[in-house]
């Protein structure tokens, strides 16, 4: 095996479990230097405390459970590496997600983001661009222009997992949620927009146009794009947002 | 009423990977009671760090045709169940070299022998589906090859068993089981957001632990034959393919590139690890991962890298055995005979054969405690994965 070059570091977690006074407790793990922050929390984990508690599965960016925030910024710490964000010398400092109860350390309850996404009623699967390749933060990183793609015979069209992984991490950063629990948030209204892009039912588009005017929609909203800065997989809620406004107003103005 | 309710056998099942979370759903929905005991979050262990990859059993077809028949069956099943948990852009498997175009017809042949649905299509074609796929590839065969997500995999089935009534603990551990005589009659639990421990008591327990199904069944004072085996799996930050591109060849280190949303996932390496908690990712292995993945896919070491993860997978053999050797089927372990009744485990396999597990390990709950239903989850749509969380 060859050897790894490892760095020693800090992490201040924000601790809380029912019916104590939530407090930070510092540990110190030793990780490969090109660890993700993920594998310094796994390391606390299985080194120091048993207790710690922290959502995680796929960790690679794909499932959303991760989130949580770095330094007070939210990240996906399973695509976040240790080098990026720690300035060698002060703790690495991980809390939970804002906007959700805490259940456990870094544990929240997400079930009003769920909640959200089920109103939304978007489908988790999509149609496919028809070429390749595909990148969330754009192609400029390899300097390779995309090519389209063929159809196999016995496919009509590719499909694939729309670029949201329901994370929460829009709705932790919206300082609307702050001013209204029922704001539906950038994710819900992303998922709106999304639903909407993808039927031409006139009841179907006179829902999804209801939820997004009502009292707790895009109108809620004060731009001030946090959701789309935070967002690992450049969903872009808040253009999302600006789109329903656009398509609200156009239809106001054409019943006149 | 209640006491009604008191004479449903109640079963435990530890852990909430693919392989709990299919036997959750299949065991409430034969109406019994069912708590699924699970350390962390769902699908937090082996399942989640999982390729996506929804077998169509080629992989398989020439040296491991038992489990190459499960995967096409659960493959077309899953299709009905979670039709819209999955990216259905088929596969090709692939050859870059003679030795594999050597393979190629003992692969249809396996195919064939596995009812696999395979066509050898004009490699021109392929380029043109695929146009990032190495350009001297020599042949291409195209199988029904599908990506799930693992974590709303798990989901979709835990929320449907909630919907007929089981309870899902998770961040609790279980740190003991109780007995009495030669019968285990529950576990001792510690719930991690509170501190606290407490007992469950059950009619049966289900151990559904993957590669800490050892652990487990060692506080039940048995032991389960299974080789915990790590593999490490590379994520680029852009998706380079449509279809699942496989090498057309007997199963190696880095031989698959299962592309996903946005981006393309390279794996896998194979090595027997004493504890799965906590693996460290051997930097050489991310080297063959984007070594093997670049004779596929030329781009892949000008991607920048998205993600590296590395788990432990159950697979059941003897120690000392090839782990690539190592069939990927999976076994029930009835531990009775151990002295431990009411005590099953079901052990190895894939996430593509976990409801294919759970209808065996289910059958095996249900004889044991003398109830007569039959398994209903091959047609049954699963709800929406998102309720797991209302």
């Amino acid at each position: 095996m060859t050897s790894m070059k490892m760095v020693e570091v800090p992490l201040q977690i924000f601790r809380y479990k029912e019916g104590e006074r939530p407090h930070y407790d510092t540990f110190t793990v030793q990780v490969p230097e090109t660890a993700h922050v993920i594998d310094a929390m796994d390391a606390v984990w299985a080194m120091h405390d048993r207790s710690f508690t922290f959502r995680r599965a796929c960790h690679h960016s794909s499932c959303g459970s991760c989130s949580l925030r770095i330094n007070g910024v939210e990240k996906l710490p399973c695509i976040t590496r240790v080098t990026d964000v720690w300035d060698g010398r002060a703790p690495l400092r991980l809390d939970p997600l804002r906007n959700f109860a805490i259940v456990s350390d870094l544990v929240v309850d997400v079930s009003s983001f769920f909640q959200r996404l089920s109103a939304a009623g978007m489908a988790i699967t999509r149609d496919a661009e028809p070429s390749l390749p595909l990148s969330v933060d754009g192609l400029a990183v390899i300097g390779v222009s995309p090519k389209p793609v063929e159809l196999p015979e016995n496919l009509s069209c590719f499909n694939r997992f729309e670029n949201c992984i329901e994370c929460a991490i829009c709705m932790s950063a919206c300082p609307t949620m702050a001013t209204d629990d029922k704001f539906l948030g950038p994710a819900g209204l992303a998922a709106i927009y999304r639903a909407r892009q993808k039927t031409d039912n006139p009841i179907d588009v006179a829902h999804l146009l209801g939820m997004a005017d009502g009292e707790h929609g895009v109108w809620r909203c004060h731009s001030a794009f946090e959701c789309t800065a935070a967002c690992p997989q450049a969903v872009d809620p808040a253009g999302k947002i600006m789109a329903l406004r656009r398509e609200l107003i156009g239809r106001r103005f054409k019943k006149r | 009423m209640a006491s009604d309710l008191m004479l449903i056998p109640h079963v435990i099942i530890v852990g909430a990977g693919s392989t709990g979370a299919a036997t959750a759903h299949d065991l409430a929905l034969r109406g019994l009671r069912v708590t699924v005991i699970e350390r962390g979050e769902v699908a937090s262990g082996t399942t989640g760090r999982n390729h996506c990859l929804l077998h169509a059993g080629g992989r398989y077809c020439v040296t491991d045709r038992e489990s190459a028949i499960e995967c096409i069956d659960e493959n077309m099943i899953l299709r009905k169940i979670m039709p819209d948990l999955l990216e259905l852009n088929d596969g090709l498997f692939v050859a870059l070299t003679e030795a594999d175009l050597a393979f190629k017809e003992r692969f249809l042949e396996g195919c064939a022998a596995c009812h696999i649905p395979a066509h050898d299509i004009p490699v021109k074609r392929a380029l043109a589906m695929e146009p990032f796929l190495n350009p001297s590839t020599l042949a291409a065969v195209q199988v029904p090859d599908g990506v799930f997500e693992p974590f709303r995999f798990c989901l979709a089935f835990l929320a449907t068993a909630r919907l007929h009534g089981a309870v899902v603990r998770r961040y609790a551990e279980v740190t003991d089981f109780i007995s009495s005589g030669k019968n285990v009659t529950g576990a001792k639990l510690k719930d991690r957001r509170t501190g606290k421990s407490e007992t469950l008591g059950a009619d049966l327990v289900v151990n559904a632990a993957g590669p800490w199904a050892g652990e487990i069944a060692a506080m039940a004072g048995v032991s389960v034959p299974e080789v915990p085996t790590a593999g490490v799996m590379v994520a680029l930050d852009c998706r380079l393919n449509n279809m699942v591109l496989n090498r057309l060849n007997k199963p190696s280190d880095g031989d698959i590139v299962v592309p996903q949303r946005a981006t393309s996932v390279i794996g896998t390496t194979s090595w027997t690890v004493k504890d799965p908690d906590l693996i460290s990712i051997p930097p050489e292995h991310v080297e063959r991962m984007i070594s093997q993945g670049e004779q596929l896919l030329p781009l892949v070491r000008k991607v920048p890298m998205r993600a590296k993860m590395a788990v432990a997978r159950p697979l059941i053999a003897r120690r000392g055995e090839d782990a690539r050797k190592v069939s990927r089927t999976f076994e029930c372990f009835d531990h009775a005979a151990d002295g431990a009744n009411g005590f099953v485990t079901i052990a190895g396999g894939k996430t593509t054969t976990a409801r294919a597990m759970a209808e065996r390990v289910a059958d095996i709950v249900c004889d044991k405690l003398g109830i007569a239903t039959a398994c209903r989850t091959r047609d049954l749509p699963l709800a929406s994965y998102r309720l797991f969380y209302q």
